[in-house]
Parts: C-alpha cells; structure tokens; sequence
C-alpha cells in the first residue's frame, strides 16, 4: 500500500500515522519527493482499511498495490482449482461443464422431461430454480421445497448433479442435503451473512456476479466463503448492468481472462441471464468457450412460450443440442474437451 | 407505433393529436380498453417525433414499434452488404478481415516496418492513425498529413488496404484521395456534421466507432447519418462501452454482433485493443468475437510497445499478433468462415 502524503505536513502528524501502521506489524518505507512525501508499507495490508487512512486530513491519496483477497489470489495458489461436483470436475483443463435446465422448476414431469432432453443433448449438470428472486412480489416465487425434492427425483432418474439457488441461510440445511452445487444469485452477491453461512460449509458454491459489481468486488465476495474455510467456489458471470437497453444485461466476457489471471477459480458463464435473448445465447456460449470459460449454464425449457419465468431467454432442447456440438468444436480448437 | 390515451381525456384533445398525426400521412386505429384506449399508428412513423406526442396532456404513453432507421435496416434489405475496400472484401460469408498496425503513425520507417509484420502475420488491412484525438491538449497529437503519407507508402510497400481516423472536415479530401477506409472515431460517432460530410462528399468505406455510451439504436441512427448523405458503405466497428467497471478500459459488448446482424445488413467489426486496454485480454477477446460471429478484427499491433507513443499496453507485437490471426482461423472455421 502506498500513502501519499500533503506537501509540508509537520514531521510529527506523518510519526503518528507510520506508528499507528508499525504498530499493526506492517513495515513502512519512505521516499520523498519534491512535492509529496510517499510512504511504502509492506505486510499484511489487507488488516489496513484505506478509507480510515484517508480520513486523516494531512493524506493526500492511498493505493492499494496488492490485492485485498487472498484466498482467492492466484498470487497464493498459482495452479488452477479444480472444483467437484458430485462427480463432475470443472475448472484448470478439465471437460467444459454445460449445466441446462428450466429458470424455474414448474412441476415434477416437467423437469423430468427437461432433465432428460439435458442430458441427452450432452448437457453435464442440471439447473432449475426453487426459490426464485423475482423482482415482483407477485411474480411466481417458485415451488420451494416440493421444487427442490423434484430436483433431487430428476438427480435420480439421470444421474445429472443439481444446482439451484439458495436465498436465505434458513434453508441451508435442506441444500446441503439435496443439491450438488448451491447457487448465490447475482442480488446476494453482496448479502454477507449468507456467504459466511456458506464459508462453514464443504458444498460448491455457484457465485453469480452482481448486477453492478466490479471483478474486485465479486472476487471479495468469493474470498468471504473462502475465508470462513469453503474452498470450492466457482464464479459465474451473468451480465451487468450499462446504458444498453437491448439485451437484458452486457455480458463482459473479458472477465474470463481476468478471473483466470486474478484468481485460481473456474469460471462459468450464463448467456440466458446475460442477453435475456435466446437468439444470441449461441453465440454468446461460442464467444464464452473461445474466452476460455470453464462451463456454461443455460436456460432449457420444452416450451419457452409456456415458461413461469424467462421464457424469451430460455432455448428448446434441440437448439440447446446443436449449441453444445457447435460449442463442442470451438472447445477442441482451443484445447478444451466438452 | 403506439399511443396510450389517459382515461377520461377531453376527446376534443385527443380528435386533435389524432388529426395532427394524420395530416402527417400515418393512420390512426383505435383500440379501446378498460382502463385506457390506445392507438396504434401505421404508414412511415419515422418522421414522427415520440417526445412530441408525449407532449400532450391526453397521452399516457408512447412507444416506437418500428425502428426510426431505413437505409441499414434489415428489414429493407435481407441481404448482407458486402462491401470492398479497395480490394478486400468485407461482410456476409467474406472471410474475416484481419487489420493490425499502431495505434498513431510515429515516423515512416516504423509504419513500413510494421506493414510488413501485419502483412507476413495474415493482416489484409493497415490501421495507423495519422490525426489522433487524445484526451489529454498535451499529448501526442498524431504526424497528420505526414502520417497518411508515410500510409500511403506502406500501402505502396505492402498492398494492404489502410484505415486511418478522420477527425475534421476540413480533412475529407486529403482522404478521400488517399486512404481506403475512413475511420470516425467514438467521440465522433454523434458528430453529425462530420457524418453528413463524409456522407455526401465520398463514396470511400466509412468504419464507423461506437461512441463510449452510445446505445446500439443512436450508433445505427448514425450510420443512417452517412447513408441517407449519399455514402451507403459503412461497417460498424465495436470498441466497447463505459461501465463502472475499472479493471478494463472499457467493457466489450460482444452481443452487438448477433444484433447488429439481425437489424442491419451492413458488416461488423471488433476492435479487442481498445475495448480492453491490455494486451493480455486481447487474444481471448478477439476469438470471442470471431466465435460470435464478427466480420473483421482491429487489433494494435508494435514492435515495441514499451516505447509506443499511445496505448502501448494495449498493442501486441507482431510475433503475438500471428499466432492470434492462427488461432483465430480455425475458431472461424467451426463457424463456417475463413480468415
């Protein structure tokens, strides 16, 4: 970290704040210039907030060198992590996951048969939300626990590994024991008590990124379920919010090559979300693998037309199918299986 | 295009606007509902101005059904626009079109260098600019007519095409008469002046930079701008947006391509360099884009970036620039094209 301070502050005013930093057990160096005088401080930075530092009226700036995640760092774990679900291994050069399924489980048979057309069509994981966040209160909220135990039946009858998202810790225990990978949807990036929850747990974490969070931000938050001992977090970015009223949201996908040079986690992409479009989800998932994405998930319905909840986005299983052979090839150009 | 009409307006009112509107040539039919009645107006609603209907106290709500753009629509023109720059063929099942070179011309010696890099690496196009719009009075202003010139050599040396920026008016004829593409940057993008003049005053290709917070309808409206002045040949060029995330120069919006495609016919292409900012993220960005669908790639290319006089963190060298164009190729074949 470097603090900057104002040009002729009183010697004693910059001993008090070096002392107040020294005593933490950092180290301080300094190098004065001409018009300020710069300090350099080495350690554990990460204890040190820069906005308490900034309060001291005689700092002119505070930068932040290193970054304040750790665990999440590829800085402090330079290979690859490779996460398991329930059998299924993603991250570092590991097959690409395709995990397909229904925004909202609508019913046992549907998702049955969706779960099936999924795997079918080479899909490696299931998705389908239980408790859905909607922006509506009286948008339908899903089919809660009977929606989870329809998941688990589809787990049974092909073998898929499930993901659904977790909104309330209240409802930790039944995800532990039914779903593979537990979800935290894009407006709980940010809800603290919920990532802790989850840091004391074993279970992998699908982080979805915030509608308007920065890299930074997000990767904060995977550190907070890190730090509380859950090592298997895998990110997954769903678009953020711009300007642009086309698509539902602006998939960034130069967050892959950024995610893999900050951090060791894998990386998953959701074009449904990102474009709220199923005309360019193909696309998208091609441009996400040629990134060098880890996995996609995508929105699967039999009748989009029909859907609870984001049917314009959802995709047939047939063209789900030819996604994942297109997909398939583009991932043997770079590398990759699928 | 659809008028809501507030309930229990003064039908005096509404007889008004609906007889304003037809005077204009659009028809107005009625649909009554409960809580509202609303009007939904068909013929060429292009000319009329929504902000203006929404003036009146009668109406609730307006909403454009049609786009307000007829020259790039698709809808007017199935087929994809190919156009040929100088040679090089761009758009519909053309092969992609690779542009490399730095980002300002520094002197000539280094532009033939670099052209001839671009070309050996599978470049068909030079990028160069010569009059460079930076944000900072003090900086780098770019060499102007001597810059195109030392272009127009390494065209000579080369057989590369050469897209360079137009910043002014007052610069059409020195490229209309040397250079192959003419480049409107993103701060230019809703110059309208600008784009009327090189709609009216040249034929040359026009790759037109989106503005840093343009919308994909007000950057189409622009090209509009260019093809109703007289100069149908235009391609999109996507450099990315401002978001407030900072790890990025800007944030690459890469559905643009599928969308582009469906509304227009005109072709698409992908600038990875400045849309990132780091030469890093370039190689990932620019297969995305190929992967989705782009018609063509604008990368910054530099023997020696370290020492460019803009954006070096942004350029690749020529070595990094060839294995891109040699990965690049095979992603374009799985999507049915070439490179």
């Amino acid at each position: 970290m470097i603090i900057t301070f104002k040009k002729d502050v009183p010697e004693v005013e910059i001993e008090k704040v070096i002392k107040s930093i020294e005593e933490k057990g950092l180290t301080v160096h300094s190098s004065i210039g001409k018009d300020f005088q710069v300090y350099g401080i080495v350690g554990d930075t990460t204890i040190l907030d820069e906005k308490v530092l900034r309060s001291n009226r005689f700092v002119e700036e505070v930068t932040r060198v290193s970054s304040p995640y750790k665990k999440a760092s590829r800085m402090f774990h330079p290979e690859d992590t490779v996460v398991d679900v329930a059998g299924i291994k993603i991250g570092g050069k590991e097959p690409i996951v395709v995990i397909g399924g229904p925004c909202s489980v609508e019913g046992k048979e549907p998702l049955l048969d969706i779960a099936e057309a999924v795997k079918e069509a080479g899909g490696t994981m299931l998705r389908g939300g239980a408790y859905k966040p909607r922006t509506s209160p009286y948008a339908f909220q899903g089919m809660e626990t009977e929606g989870v135990h329809c998941l688990v039946a589809a787990r049974k009858q092909t073998g898929l590994p499930v993901v659904s998202e977790l909104m309330d810790k209240d409802r930790l225990d039944e995800f532990i024991e039914n779903v593979d990978l537990i979800q935290v949807g894009a407006r709980n990036m940010q809800n603290f008590a919920l990532l802790k929850a989850l840091g004391k747990i074993d279970k992998p974490i699908l982080l979805k990124r915030g509608l308007s969070n920065t890299m930074e931000e997000w990767l904060m938050a995977a550190e907070y379920i890190m730090a509380g001992g859950n090592q298997n977090v895998i990110l997954c970015e769903r678009g953020i919010r711009t300007f642009e009223k086309y698509t539902r949201n602006t998939l960034d996908l130069s967050v892959i090559p950024i995610i893999k040079k900050r951090s060791h986690l894998p990386i998953v992409i959701d074009p449904s979300h990102a474009t709220g479009d199923w005309e360019l989800v193909e696309s998208m998932s091609l441009a996400a693998i040629a990134a060098g994405a880890d996995g996609l998930i995508i929105e699967v319905h039999n009748t989009p037309e029909c859907a609870w909840s984001d049917g314009a986005q959802s995709l047939k299983p047939e063209k789900f199918k030819q996604v994942i052979e297109k997909g398939r090839k583009i991932a043997n150009v770079i590398g990759r299986e699928m | 295009m659809i008028i809501t009409i507030k309930k229990n307006a003064d039908e005096k009112e509404v007889q008004q606007l609906i007889a304003n509107l037809e005077k204009r040539g659009v028809k107005a039919v009625e649909i009554e509902g409960s809580d509202f009645n609303v009007f939904g107006l068909t013929g060429d609603t292009s000319i009329i101005d929504e902000k203006a209907v929404k003036a009146y106290p009668c109406v609730e709500n307006v909403v454009r059904i049609a786009a307000k753009y007829k020259l790039a629509n698709r809808m007017f023109h199935p087929e994809d626009t190919v156009l040929d720059i100088n040679g090089v063929k761009i758009g519909g099942k053309e092969k992609i079109v690779v542009m490399g070179g730095p980002c300002a011309v520094e002197d000539k010696e280094m532009i033939l260098r670099l052209a001839k890099e671009v070309k050996e690496a599978g470049g068909r196009m030079l990028r160069g600019g010569a009059y460079k719009p930076r944000t900072s009075p003090y900086a780098f202003q770019g060499m102007r007519t001597e810059g195109i010139l030392a272009m127009v050599e390494a065209r000579e040396k080369t057989g590369l095409p050469i897209v360079t920026e137009l910043m002014g008016e007052a610069q059409i004829d020195e490229f209309e008469k040397y250079v192959d593409m003419i480049q409107i940057g993103a701060r230019n993008m809703q110059n309208f002046e600008l784009l009327k003049e090189v709609g009216k005053r040249t034929t040359k290709p026009i790759l037109l930079k989106r503005g840093f917070s343009n919308t994909i309808d007000e950057w189409i409206m622009s090209a509009e701008y260019i093809m109703s002045s007289g100069n149908p040949n235009v391609i999109f060029c996507e450099r990315g947006i401002r978001t407030f995330e900072t790890e990025t120069r800007n944030t690459l919006d890469l559905s643009v391509i599928p969308i582009i495609k469906e509304k227009t016919h005109l072709p698409i292409v992908i600038d990875p360099s400045h849309a990132t900012g780091d030469w890093r993220l370039v190689e990932a960005a620019s297969l995305a884009a190929v992967a989705a669908g782009a018609d063509g790639l604008i990368i910054e290319v530099h023997d020696n970036p370290e020492c460019a006089f803009s954006d070096g963190a942004q350029c690749l060298k020529p070595k990094k620039f060839k294995a891109l164009i040699e990965k690049a190729r095979e992603i374009a074949n799985v999507v049915g094209r070439d490179i």
